[in-house]
């Protein structure tokens, strides 16, 4: 039941969908096939398949230091965010919290401020420190970026489980500990496990914090802008193709992970 | 209940994280934008020296305002055109809303570098655009009018934000319940009417979310501009980059990213006080 | 006849929710669709109010036919279950909302929605928002928005559901006393049998997508013709069994049971007895059976048993007040009686 005006205006917007949707993915096809074949004049030379610049990205130093950098930065930030997350979603969700607001609006702080603002304050404060740029700085830029993420899911799962449950454990005579091993890790691993992905998923991308906290260690994406910058070569189409393909799996299961359940149907 | 002491005792055992982390560093650096570098060498002694600089040379202050505009372009063009596609979406029914949804969101997964890298690759002299309009016989031979200059720069931020546009805008749009839209139509209101009175102010915090989103972002961006912006495309992030670069001056560039901190945190502020003015 | 359903279906996909029904109701009546979850009157209603389009026959509204109108130029309102006020209105923009859309704008329409606020009683609470109001005043304002227009037939999707036992029952007066006063036909859904007997001037009975009875409550009440009508109403005890073949004597697994009014031979029917027709002792018809359970209900008290002669034959009898004296525990036996005047007889 629409009237002709709707139709007008749905079919308008459905167009521009189409039109950002092919900008979006249009460039990302082309990249994914400039790593194999070569294009001159809008048209593909299949002739010129290849998978050398593959081969040639398995053998460069440089890539692989920097691939190796990414996933230790990466499962250091997640396991430490996830930790950290849940503790902060329980602290704040205690009816003994003191400065509630105050701890959620730090926690969310970094994802909601400019990453150059983040990026430079830890850049700053650990020169004050005298701790030198590597991969520990990134660690900790990560994770405080990452937390933000993994607060929420958390904190949103545990506010959605039912008072009584945590007063029926006590009731049944179990410690605090027990409590929290038994009855609340259980409800929360899924949501710690679904931030965990997320988490990953932006640690394996971040590069506006990593520039200023990296020094002269390469996480991925800072390995690839330097590549960008000298010129470009099939090699980084390449690499372009694996991190794309990476990102995508990983959001692929954040969205399984996430996806409405049990939807109803009606017309 | 936990006694007043343990209860503090609690609190700054948990808050010393965030507190250490996030707090501090800020602290950090404001304070540092308070001293002077002088050949390298800093001078503790406590100054707006840096501010006035800041403020006083237009070079510095003029890409700051020049960088606000373009923020808020880059928020006019996200809106513009994210809500209509979030609207469509949310129009669209069971798995293909789904999917649709999911070819909206994806982008927000993917590496950021990649993403400008390859949407540089089509602006550029020999990009997907380029070749089109060649194509269809509008261009003569390769243009590089759509790279180097602030309109690239403004087209690769919406096009790199859109996302953080639509899902916002989708989630408002979804906790529309059905039949507040059924109530309408039933009391004779016409589609228009409906999404006039009803659909856009119900939406209106996830919209002002969105724009929040994008223009925090476009502020504080320096790859951006200088991947697609060339020597043209100077923004206040890379001037405050170069500082911690080749120019080496920390205080400085910590002045100009408090003023930076301060335009974020007056933009998260002034949405905060728009959401919860709409009466939900 | 105000408004006419015609062979009116509906199916989605291959599922049919709503076999061919056809209904009249008449100008200024209050009529409830009732029915449990699952028996196509709420599919009723929104075929009416326009929200689904039929699959099969036509809906006519004063000699027009309006199947295909569209629900914004139907002259028809809805109160909708969950009430569906607009959250970022006040009671007064809410109740505007209607003039507001159909471009009746100007003073006439002020005064019509200051008077509408008026009858619901909510003049005092013009400016508050929804989220400022209780249950009860979300459902006046809900009403108000959906009479204000003056429109020809009022639909309401169970608009108590929502509501605690006692304002559910002051609700019900309240809504009974609008109608009267703005005399238009009312549309009622419930699953609520008490609701819909208290309030109706008719009651469409509903179950699995088909009409089973329609009907004044004290037809359905004191003449169900199904089976599910007598069992849906007020704990009828049935009793199965056949009529005999002289059409004046029911013969059950409990006995010969004498019919009030003859009936034809060789029928299986079932026997409704209504629990306050039921007593315990010695009468014209006495089953011996067994107490289950007493139970103190204050006005008066019910007791469950079940038939000696068939255990799984369950009878509820009310008694008034404490019992009159009779002290009856789980495991007395005892004889239930009653009159064949006040059985009903429904084809099984």
């Amino acid at each position: 039941m629409r009237s002709t005006g709707e139709r007008i205006a749905e079919f308008a917007a459905g167009t521009l969908t189409a039109i950002v949707f092919i900008i979006l993915y249009a460039p990302l096809i082309i990249g994914v096939l400039f790593s194999v074949v070569q294009i001159r004049q809008g048209r593909i030379l299949w002739e010129t398949f290849s998978v050398s610049p593959y081969v040639t990205l398995w053998s460069n130093q440089s890539v692989l230091s920097a691939l190796s950098n990414t996933a230790i930065v990466a499962l250091a930030s997640v396991v430490i965010a996830s930790v950290l997350a849940i503790l902060l979603a329980l602290y704040t969700e205690w009816e003994g919290a003191i400065g509630r607001r105050f701890i959620e609006l730090v926690i969310y702080l970094p994802f909601l401020l400019p990453p150059i603002v983040t990026g430079l304050s830890l850049l700053v404060s650990s020169a004050q420190l005298g701790i030198n740029r590597g991969l520990l700085t990134i660690v900790v830029g990560h994770t405080v970026f990452v937390l933000a993420v993994a607060y929420r899911l958390v904190l949103t799962r545990l506010q959605a489980l039912p008072k009584s449950l945590v007063e029926a454990s006590f009731d049944l005579g179990a410690g605090r500990w027990q409590t929290l091993r038994y009855v609340l890790m259980p409800h929360l691993a899924s949501a710690v496990m679904t931030g965990a992905v997320l988490a990953l998923t932006l640690s394996f991308d971040e590069t506006l914090i990593s520039t200023f906290v990296a020094g002269d260690q390469m996480t991925l994406p800072l390995r690839l802008w330097a590549m960008m910058r000298v010129g470009f070569t099939p090699e980084i189409n390449a690499l372009v193709t694996l991190v794309l393909l990476v990102s995508i799996a990983f959001a692929l299961i954040a969205a399984w992970r996430l996806r409405p359940k049990g939807e109803v149907e009606e017309d | 209940m936990a006694g007043r002491l343990s209860r503090w005792l609690v609190f700054a055992g948990v808050a010393a994280i965030p507190l250490l982390l996030v707090v501090a560093p800020i602290g950090t650096f404001l304070a540092i934008s308070m001293f002077r570098a002088e050949k390298h060498i800093m001078n503790y002694t406590p100054t707006v020296a840096n501010y006035a600089e800041f403020f006083g040379n237009w070079t510095y202050f003029g890409t700051y305002l020049g960088t606000i505009l373009l923020c808020f372009q880059v928020m006019a063009l996200s809106i513009l055109i994210g809500y209509p596609m979030a609207w469509f979406i949310w129009r669209q029914k069971g798995s293909r809303r789904y999917y649709l949804l999911l070819l909206a969101v994806v982008p927000l997964f993917m590496s950021y570098i990649v993403k400008l890298y390859t949407l540089r690759s089509m602006l550029g002299l020999n990009g997907l655009i380029s070749q089109m309009l060649i194509g269809i016989g509008i261009l003569e031979k390769p243009s590089q009018i759509f790279l180097f200059n602030q309109r690239a720069v403004l087209i690769t931020m919406a096009v790199i934000y859109m996302p953080f546009v639509i899902l916002p805008i989708f989630l408002a749009l979804e906790r529309i319940p059905r039949s507040l839209l059924q109530a309408s139509f039933d009391l004779g209101a016409s589609g228009w009417d409906t999404f006039r009175r009803i659909v856009l102010p119900l939406s209106l915090p996830g919209t002002i979310a969105g724009a929040l989103f994008t223009f925090v972002l476009a502020l504080g961006d320096f790859i951006t501009p200088q991947m697609v912006g060339g020597t043209t495309g100077f923004t206040i992030g890379r001037v405050i980059y170069s500082q911690f670069g080749l120019a080496y001056n920390w205080p400085f560039g910590a002045a100009m990213a408090a003023v930076l901190f301060l335009t974020a945190l007056a933009g998260i502020v002034l949405a905060g006080i728009a959401m919860s003015r709409q009466k939900i | 006849m105000a408004l006419e359903l015609n062979e009116v279906s509906k199916r989605y996909g291959a599922t049919t929710v709503l076999q061919p029904l056809s209904l009249e109701v008449a100008n200024g009546e209050f009529l409830t669709l009732l029915g449990p979850s699952g028996s196509g009157k709420t599919t009723v209603l929104r075929l009416i109010g326009g929200f689904t389009a039929p699959s099969g026959g036509r809906i006519i509204f004063d000699g027009d036919d309006i199947t295909a109108m569209p629900a914004n130029r139907r002259p028809f309102n809805t109160v909708f279950q969950d009430y569906a006020l607009f959250p970022h209105m006040t009671v007064a923009q809410n109740a505007g909302y209607g003039p507001l859309v159909q471009r009746r704008n100007g003073p006439e329409a002020r005064k019509l929605v200051d008077e509408t606020l008026e009858i619901v009683g909510l003049s005092a609470l013009r400016d508050r928002y929804p989220s400022q109001l209780s249950g009860g005043q979300k459902q006046r304002v809900a009403l108000a928005r959906a009479i204000v227009c003056e429109p020809k037939l009022i639909l309401l999707d169970e608009p108590l559901a929502a509501l605690d036992a006692s304002l559910r029952r002051q609700m019900q007066v309240f809504l009974k006393q609008i109608q009267r006063r703005i005399e238009t036909t009312f549309v009622f859904v419930t699953h609520d049998q008490d609701e819909a007997i208290t309030m109706s001037d008719r009651i469409v009975v509903m179950s699995q997508g088909r009409i089973e009875q329609v009907g004044t409550p004290k037809d359905l009440y004191y003449r169900p013709q199904t089976r599910f009508v007598a069992g849906f109403f007020g704990d009828n005890n049935l009793i199965e069994g056949v009529v005999a073949a002289s059409g004046d004597r029911v013969e059950t697994r409990l006995g010969n049971f004498p019919l009030a009014a003859p009936a034809a031979g060789g029928c299986k029917v079932l026997m409704g007895v209504r629990p306050e027709a039921m007593r315990i002792g010695e009468g014209a018809i006495a089953i011996p059976a067994d107490v289950e359970e007493v139970m103190f209900g204050g006005a008066m008290t019910r007791v469950l048993l079940h038939a000696v002669a068939a255990p799984a034959t369950k009878f509820d009898v009310r008694l008034a007040g404490d019992g009159r004296g009779q002290a009856l525990a789980a495991g007395d036996r005892v004889c239930v009686s009653f009159d064949p005047a006040d059985a009903v007889i429904v084809a099984d």
